[in-house]
């Protein structure tokens, strides 16, 4: 009984432990953002965008999926103080729409992007450190997955997944976007954990017999993490790139749900008689990344980091 | 007769403060030195005293966040009243400056000659064979060998030693009044430093000009500067000529810094115990007008230290002191003398021994699968050499950079695999890789290294890893491993406390401090000290060094020591080993092998090691250029290249015997000139 107690105890106090943890963590990060002017105005961006991804569904003023009769009445008009970014050919509120739509952009991408950088940084640390033939072996095989172009390996992946295994599309975006990913990650972290490894505290894990994970995972680890959390934020835009030409294409959320790209590619046909349609989720995707770049670069900048540019 | 000083240079109540978002850093608080033509004026210090910043603020080369006060007369005129044009043509015209690293001061991608004429054509109004002219007798007179012909080539061809040459050429090229040395030889070679403190000491004779030279090195003060001005904390502490100064310093810090160094034995051949200064450098950020800022640390501190700004106290013979108890200073306030109780001569036991140990850098084949060179010669760095370490003593290793002291080092605990030969342990075989040894075998054989920043992980607090250290070693449970932590940190001198700090709370020498401490926590029979104190302080550096003695005073241990400073060696070994490109040149107990009959090689590095004491008249012998990087086995000697004495086709057509010195200790001498001779030719 007082075993459990104990148990349940000290679970609860590590999970606070965790949560404060996590919560001075995103601090820090604040606080790092906040340090330059880019990163101010990119933090701020950025946080508008994501409070609309998860509250976005209460504060929209109209069903953004609503399909009736009375919409149809309202098709295609222009931005009216009802209507402030008009509505769509099936009469829909596209600001409603385009609130709304930021949910799965911003989901998938930011799942993505992690899974993207977590292969990469596994994959690089590891192959940095160990050096050698694995080395060799495994950016050999991250240059083979570097040399697919996205598109066509996204198309290639939701085509089989959807129709042979019938996964969720968006989850399949994600896989396309860590796949697509990992190899320029693994690259960054690879170069950024060479400069670590020759350094004399690793050296000195080594005398003490440490095992891989260890070294790899304690001692380099950390002292690459503002360089992933870098390579993170810059790669957010590119999957929110990714993501959006997807949903243009149709591969992407399927209609009714709310999708940027799916909308800008909708509105094309109207482009001349209601260009509101698409330019609206347009604007929106357009802000939302150049938010994310501004806050890479204020990230970077507050760290002090050299410029990253694989592309 | 004393001919009539004219002042070239005169700096008064400078004080140079840097606003920063942390608050206001004072560099320099109140520096006060004259230059005369034709003299050289040493400043001397430890880092973060305010050397370089003073000869910065002399260049005007500090930024504008720097604000300056204070006059600097230069011929009686105030540089800080001179506009932008006019301090350009003074800075290449009438003062130059030489600075401290060679590599990063040259242009990688243009020919040394073009960039030594651009500066002669910026400042002097010649035809361009007169300038090509000109080139060449500065490349003459920097002593750069084959001057018509050096010009043409890029700085990666030339050594550290030669390109600092080039630098010191181009800061000639316009016959300044006045050179500004800022550490010119600190990144160097002692022998490549000994022949650029020659140049310089020429330089003195033959240019009509006043030298400002910078250093925290005290032995390289006194072999080339006339004056000498101290800073501590900013301030000029103690001003006076070079002799009086090493004599009968008036300072108590000059008194502590000068007992800091190790010196040679005296004439019984007995060293004395370090002494030390305690505490650190007065803090840059705080601002203390109304107390000696050496006080803290002053062992003469009294009541009125702590509550009065000392005055600058001017004797009649022209030196200054910044003490109100100078007449009370002398060397024993830094403590008694005290002897080193020698190891008894007694053959003891071995504990780590190498046998033929080689090492090459590189593979016989193709680098890459697909690309890259066909074949790569590997560099031979390590090239049979055999060693032994006993219990409880220390075997000192010596060489210049590139000798292959830290392969020898990495290759004994097993960071890097050597290629062959074999490393034993009580006569046991170790495998040659850390990793494949025994947890036991590791925790035996620990290691210390140079860049004690680097040492600590920067993320984990001191406990974590001190912690993972005792965990991974001695096995302990969380209380037990905690208390010894704590242990750890007093006997290495260190508050417990600073457990929770991490490695950026600490200074470098504090830094070594928990470095030792971690290799301690595996109780190991021997450690391996990898120039361990040389990035240090001289007064941090004699706490490291006798703690590192203490530790084996107490624990009986085993010191593999490698440093590049001689002294620093001597003061710590019981026997030394003077290794060249690989090969041994010279090994036995300590006395032994820096008292003559030497290794011409070991002679070299003797005459070269600056002495700090300005009546030593150091020994003319010299050597040029560096280690050569060894890719095919020598046919001869392997200092053939470089020898100073050597014989002839012998040395280069084949390999030296080992010789036995003769004295029944175990020295050996590779060499090819007999044991008698040598000691004949080098008494």
């Amino acid at each position: 009984m007082t075993s459990l107690q104990s148990i349940r105890n000290t679970s609860s106090s590590v999970l606070t432990s965790l949560t404060v943890k996590g919560i001075s963590k995103l601090l820090a990060f604040f606080s790092i953002a906040s340090k330059t002017t880019s990163g101010r105005i990119g933090l701020f961006i950025v946080l508008i965008h994501f409070l609309l991804a998860v509250f976005g569904s209460f504060i929209t003023p109209y069903s953004p999926t609503a399909f009736g009769a009375e919409n149809l009445q309202h098709r295609l008009e222009g931005p009216t103080f009802a209507h402030p970014f008009g509505t769509d050919h099936f009469g829909r509120d596209v600001l409603s729409r385009v609130i709304a739509g930021a949910r799965s952009i911003v989901w998938i991408s930011v799942i993505g992007t992690t899974l993207g950088i977590f292969l990469g940084t596994v994959v690089g640390i590891t192959s940095g450190y160990l050096g050698g033939w694995i080395d060799q072996i495994s950016m050999r095989f991250m240059d083979w997955l570097l040399s697919f172009p996205s598109l066509l390996l996204a198309l290639l992946l939701i085509t089989i997944g959807a129709e042979r295994f019938d996964i969720d599309e968006s989850w399949l975006i994600i896989m396309v976007i860590g796949i697509a990913f990992m190899p320029n990650n693994s690259r960054v972290i690879r170069s950024a954990s060479l400069t670590v490894k020759p350094l004399e505290f690793v050296q000195n894990a080594r005398l003490r017999g440490e095992p891989l994970y260890y070294i790899v995972f304690r001692e380099i680890l950390p002292n690459v993490l503002p360089v992933i959390g870098v390579e993170a934020t810059l790669r957010l835009s590119f999957a929110l790139l990714l993501t959006a030409s997807l949903g243009f294409l149709g591969l992407g959320v399927q209609p009714p749900t709310p999708d940027w790209g799916l909308m800008v590619s909708d509105g094309r046909e109207f482009l001349s008689m209601a260009p509101w349609v698409a330019l609206s989720p347009a604007l929106a995707m357009g802000s939302l990344v150049i938010g994310v770049n501004l806050l890479a670069d204020g990230i970077r900048q507050a760290l002090q980091l050299p410029e990253v540019r694989s592309e | 007769m004393k001919k009539e000083r004219e002042v070239l240079l005169s700096v008064a109540g400078l004080s140079v403060s840097f606003f920063t978002p942390r608050g206001t850093i004072r560099a320099v608080r109140d520096a006060s030195f004259e230059v005369a033509r034709g003299e050289v004026l040493g400043i001397v210090g430890e880092s973060g005293c305010g050397k370089s910043t003073a000869a910065f603020a002399i260049m005007g080369y500090l930024p504008k966040t720097a604000e300056i006060e204070g006059s600097i007369l230069f011929e009686g005129k105030s540089i800080s009243d001179l506009d932008a044009n006019e301090l350009r043509s003074l800075r290449g015209n009438r003062i130059a400056m030489v600075y401290q690293d060679p590599t990063t001061s040259l242009n990688p991608s243009m020919k040394i000659g073009l960039q030594v004429a651009e500066v002669v054509l910026e400042h002097m109004d010649l035809s361009s064979s007169q300038t090509s002219d000109r080139v060449i007798e500065l490349f003459e007179s920097v002593g750069l060998a084959d001057p018509d012909e050096i010009g043409n080539r890029y700085p990666h061809e030339l050594s550290g030693g030669m390109q600092q040459r080039v630098m010191i050429a181009m800061a000639l090229a316009c016959d300044p009044d006045l050179l500004i040395m800022d550490e010119p030889t600190t990144g160097l070679d002692v022998t490549t430093e000994a022949t650029i403190l020659d140049l310089v000491a020429s330089l003195k004779e033959r240019v009509n000009a006043g030298i400002l030279y910078v250093s925290h090195n005290l032995g390289v003060i006194a072999r080339v500067a006339d004056r000498v001005s101290v800073m501590y904390a900013g301030q000029t502490v103690e001003q006076s000529t070079v002799y009086e100064l090493f004599d009968s310093p008036q300072h108590p810090y000059t008194a502590g810094l000068l007992s800091c160094v190790p010196k040679p034995p005296q004439e019984g051949g007995e060293t004395t115990r370090l002494r030390r200064i305690p505490g650190f450098v007065f803090s840059s950020q705080e601002s203390n007008d109304d107390l000696c800022l050496f006080s803290d640390r002053c062992p003469l501190a009294n009541e009125k230290c702590m509550t009065q700004s000392p005055s600058v106290i001017s004797s009649p013979h022209g030196s200054e002191v910044r003490c109100i108890r100078s007449h009370d200073v002398d060397s024993d306030i830094w403590g008694e003398v005290e002897q080193i109780l020698g190891v008894p001569q007694s053959q003891s036991e071995t504990v780590l021994m190498a046998e033929q140990l080689t090492h090459e850098y590189g593979k016989h084949q193709k680098k890459y699968v697909l690309f890259g060179p066909e074949t790569s010669t590997p560099v031979r760095a390590l090239n049979e050499v055999d060693f032994d370490v006993k219990k409880g003593r220390t075997l000192g290793i010596v060489g210049e950079s590139g000798s292959g002291k830290s392969t020898l080092a990495r290759a004994a605990v097993g960071l890097i695999e050597a290629r062959s030969g074999t490393i034993k342990l009580h006569n046991e075989s170790l495998a040659n890789k850390v990793e494949n040894r025994s947890q036991d075998e590791r925790s035996a054989i620990q290691m210390v290294f140079q860049n004690p920043t680097a040492s600590l992980n920067p993320k984990l607090r001191i406990r974590n890893t001190i912690l993972r250290s005792l965990r991974r070693f001695a096995g302990l449970g969380r209380d037990e491993s905690q208390l010894r932590a704590e242990e750890l940190m007093l006997a290495v001198g260190l508050d417990p406390s600073y457990l929770d700090r991490l490695p950026s709370e600490l200074s470098g020498g504090e830094q070594q401090r928990v470095a030792i401490a971690g290799a301690f926590s595996a109780n190991p029979e021997v450690v391996v000290a990898d120039e361990a104190v040389s990035s240090l302080d001289v007064s941090v550096q004699a706490q490291v060094l006798n703690l590192l003695e203490d530790r084996q005073k107490e624990l009986g241990n085993s010191y593999l020591f490698i440093s590049h400073d001689l002294g620093v060696v001597r003061y710590l070994s019981d026997e030394i080993m003077v290794i060249y490109a690989g090969y041994v040149a010279e090994y036995g107990p300590s006395s032994s092998v820096l008292s003559l009959p030497s290794h011409p090689y070991t002679e070299a590095l003797l005459s070269a090691a600056p002495v700090p004491d300005p009546t030593v008249e150091s020994n003319s012998l010299r050597l040029e250029g560096a280690v050569p990087t060894m890719r095919e086995r020598f046919q001869g000697c392997f200092f053939a290249s470089r020898c100073p004495r050597k014989l002839g086709s012998i040395c280069d057509d084949s390999p030296p015997p080992s010789q036995d010195a003769g004295e029944g200790n175990g020295h050996v001498i590779s060499c090819h000139i007999p044991v008698k001779e040598l000691s004949a030719v080098q008494s």
